[in-house]
């Protein structure tokens, strides 16, 4: 894992600003907690040092030194007790000299560690009435001590901020990274030919997944395409070879006799109308699939659909001596192709008709759904076994039961077309006895 | 066959059908099947050539392919319409949409066939194209049509109402309008296609049998016993309702 490509992942960019920001934020508030309470500790010490300075001027002149030799013998080690004469000369205390710097009545003043005191110390001066010059002072190097401290806090947790910031933004790329390397790797497999491979997603259900989701969608509409294609070539090769092959022999067979009927002639032309009838059928799903989705979309209402399919099919269920029974209840519209969905219901129930014998029954009816309105073509027919309901709704695919008999018998296929392009689910069951066929009109999500 | 209608009688000069199709056998075939239909048949083979020939000739009706090389079908109708040619246009194509459909009828044609097709359907709807053309140019200046009448069979349009010899028959709607294409159309063989596109206005395959059952139900409230029966079945292309 190159450094150049951690950099360049946005979670260790976020990281590194964040932690920029946190390390801001925290120093600042370090440094306010350092000069609250240096500033509060100076203030008390320069407190003490005023009224200190206080007591001693008020004491009697006489009683002045006598009182700071006192203090001196029991403070002298932290405190400073010093007084000098109107000239500067030392009179008492713990200081060889007034300290440079050091105003009668000014503000206080820090001295570092000198022979005389061996710690820095804050130091007043105050002249007295007579002229003397007081000096009071503090050990100071506690308060030092703590400055030095909250510095050295201020200093340290900044660094490891920044370090784990650093660190942290890192690692935190390196789970992206690693899963992008992931995807690479199997984008590489799927491109060089591996379609049954699919982009790997973790259980987070994060950005990245969502994404590798809807490639994955993307690839098992591929996936299906390509198999399709693959199959439908053979599948249509098969299927009009068969016809193509009688027509070819009866011709042959014509040509050879020495009288030609009619009838013979019309059979032919039967062979090769149900091949051009097939082409139609692929030409129209092969349309179907290539339509933009919503191009003839508008809000179209499904019972009148449904009764306008039931009204064209009446007669002809009624010819083939079946009970036929249509169910439309009043259903709110849906955004979809009017016209298609005709196309798609009356194959559904072409179909059951054809294949329902005779003192059957169809139902072709309108329900709700879980989650929207469902078309349901009911017919109490032979059924279709259970391991070809899947294939049935494949693209070209003809049913074993539809080889014998007359039409396309892609219906089915043209049927599932449709339904995918409006992105509605299509299913066959068992309707115990008889094929039970499901259009839920409800559009599924992209992203699976 | 009615006098009044297709092909024209011996008399009139021949009905011009200019055919483009740039598919020299196909063009040969529909040629030859218009010709066998009474028709006098001109051939094309690309767009250009086509648009020059419609422009500079006259002719009574056009089958027109929609992918041609050069100028496509559609530009070739659209150029036609603009330069103020009424002919009927039939536009043959691959393209079995019905956005595909709509495009072709926008830019001008009048019916769209797919192919593959039969020549008989192609000249069948040939035939429903010129009669309508002419009865359209017929109907000009004329008041609205309120009365259909074939032999003893009469339409009223304006009750919506049919009789066979002067009895009242009952009809669906569906049925009356039925009835009504076919009496418009009467002498012509309509094929199953056809009625299916124009009476119920879906241009997807309606199967075989659909239809049959449709004019079946139909023939069964109009052709009572002892009539002569009026719809007749033309095996394996579609119907036509005599006109004796």
């Amino acid at each position: 894992m190159r450094f150049r490509e951690v950099w360049r992942t946005s979670t260790f960019r976020l990281s590194l600003l964040y932690g920029g920001l946190f390390t801001v934020g925290a120093v600042a508030l370090l440094a306010m907690v350092y000069l609250r309470s240096a500033v509060y500790l100076t203030h008390r010490v320069d407190d003490i040092l005023a009224a200190q300075a206080a007591a001693e001027m008020h004491a009697p002149p006489d009683r002045l030194k006598p009182i700071l030799d006192e203090a001196l013998a029991i403070n002298g080690g932290n405190s400073v007790f010093a007084l000098f004469g109107p000239d500067g000369a030392r009179e008492t205390g713990n200081l060889r000299s007034l300290p440079h710097g050091l105003e009668p009545g000014g503000r206080p003043v820090e001295m570092s560690a000198t022979p005389d005191f061996p710690a820095a110390a804050r130091l007043i001066a105050k002249r007295l009435p007579s002229g003397e010059i007081l000096v009071v002072g503090r050990d100071i190097n506690q308060l030092r001590e703590i400055r030095r401290i909250i510095a050295s806090a201020l200093i340290w947790s900044g660094v490891f901020i920044i370090l784990a910031g650093l660190a942290g933004g890192a690692a935190f790329s390196l789970g992206p990274i690693r899963r992008l390397r992931a995807l690479q790797a199997a984008g590489h497999d799927i491109a060089a030919g591996d379609l049954k491979r699919r982009m790997p997603t973790s259980a987070h259900g994060d950005e990245l997944d969502m994404f590798a989701g809807t490639v994955n969608y993307m690839l098992g509409e591929v996936e299906r395409l390509m198999s399709e294609v693959k199959t439908s070539s053979e599948t249509i090769a098969h299927d009009l070879r068969t016809p193509l092959t009688r027509a070819r022999a009866q011709l042959h067979r014509l040509e050879q006799a020495p009288q030609v009927s009619s009838g013979e002639i019309a059979r032919v032309t039967a062979e090769l109308d149900e091949v051009l009838e097939r082409f139609i059928a692929i030409l129209r799903i092969s349309e179907l699939e290539t339509r933009a989705r919503s191009a003839g979309f508008a809000a179209v209402s499904l019972d009148r659909i449904v009764s306008q399919v039931g009204d064209l099919y009446q007669p002809l269920a009624e010819e083939a001596d079946l009970r036929f029974q249509v169910v439309a209840p009043p259903t709110p519209p849906i955004e979809a192709d009017g016209k298609l969905l005709v196309e798609a219901v009356s194959n559904l129930v072409d179909n059951a008709i054809k294949f329902t014998p005779a003192g059957g029954a169809v139902r072709l009816a309108l329900e709700a759904g879980p989650a929207g309105p469902r078309i349901v073509v009911q017919d109490n027919g032979p059924g279709v076994p259970e391991g070809e309901r899947t294939a049935v709704l494949q693209r070209f695919y003809r049913a074993e039961r539809d080889r014998l008999t007359p039409g396309s018998g892609l219906g089915l296929s043209i049927v599932a077309a449709i339904v995918r392009l409006h992105r509605f689910r299509l299913s066959l069951q068992d309707a115990e006895p008889g094929l039970r066929v499901v259009i839920d009109c409800h559009a599924e999500p992209i992203t699976t | 066959m009615n006098a009044s209608v297709l092909p024209a009688a011996k008399d009139e000069p021949a009905t011009r059908i200019l055919v483009i199709e740039d598919d020299l056998d196909t063009a040969e075939e529909i040629a030859a099947c218009l010709t066998a239909s009474g028709f006098e048949a001109a051939k094309c083979f690309d767009g250009a050539e086509g648009l020059k020939t419609a422009m500079s000739q006259p002719f009574d009706a056009i089958t027109l392919d929609r992918m041609l090389p050069g100028l496509d079908g559609l530009e070739v109708v659209r150029a036609l319409r603009e330069a103020g040619s009424e002919a009927p246009v039939l536009m043959v194509s691959a393209l079995s949409d019905v956005d595909d459909r709509v495009d072709g009828l926008r830019a001008g044609g009048d019916d769209y066939l797919i192919k593959p097709f039969a020549p008989k359907e192609l000249v069948a709807r040939l035939e429903v194209l010129l009669r309508r053309h002419r009865r359209q140019q017929g109907a000009d200046g004329g008041g609205v049509e309120t009365r259909l009448q074939v032999a003893d069979l009469e339409l009223d349009l304006v009750k919506r109402e049919a009789y066979r010899a002067g009895r009242t028959i009952e009809l669906l709607p569906m049925e009356f309008q039925l009835l009504e294409f076919m009496m418009r159309n009467a002498g012509q063989l309509l094929t199953r296609r056809m009625i299916f596109e124009s009476v119920w206005e879906y241009y997807f395959d309606p199967g075989t049998n659909l239809i049959n059952v449709h004019v079946g139900k139909l023939r069964r409230k109009i052709d009572l016993p002892g009539l002569a029966p009026l719809i007749r079945t033309e095996r394996g292309q579609g119907y036509m309702l005599n006109v004796v």
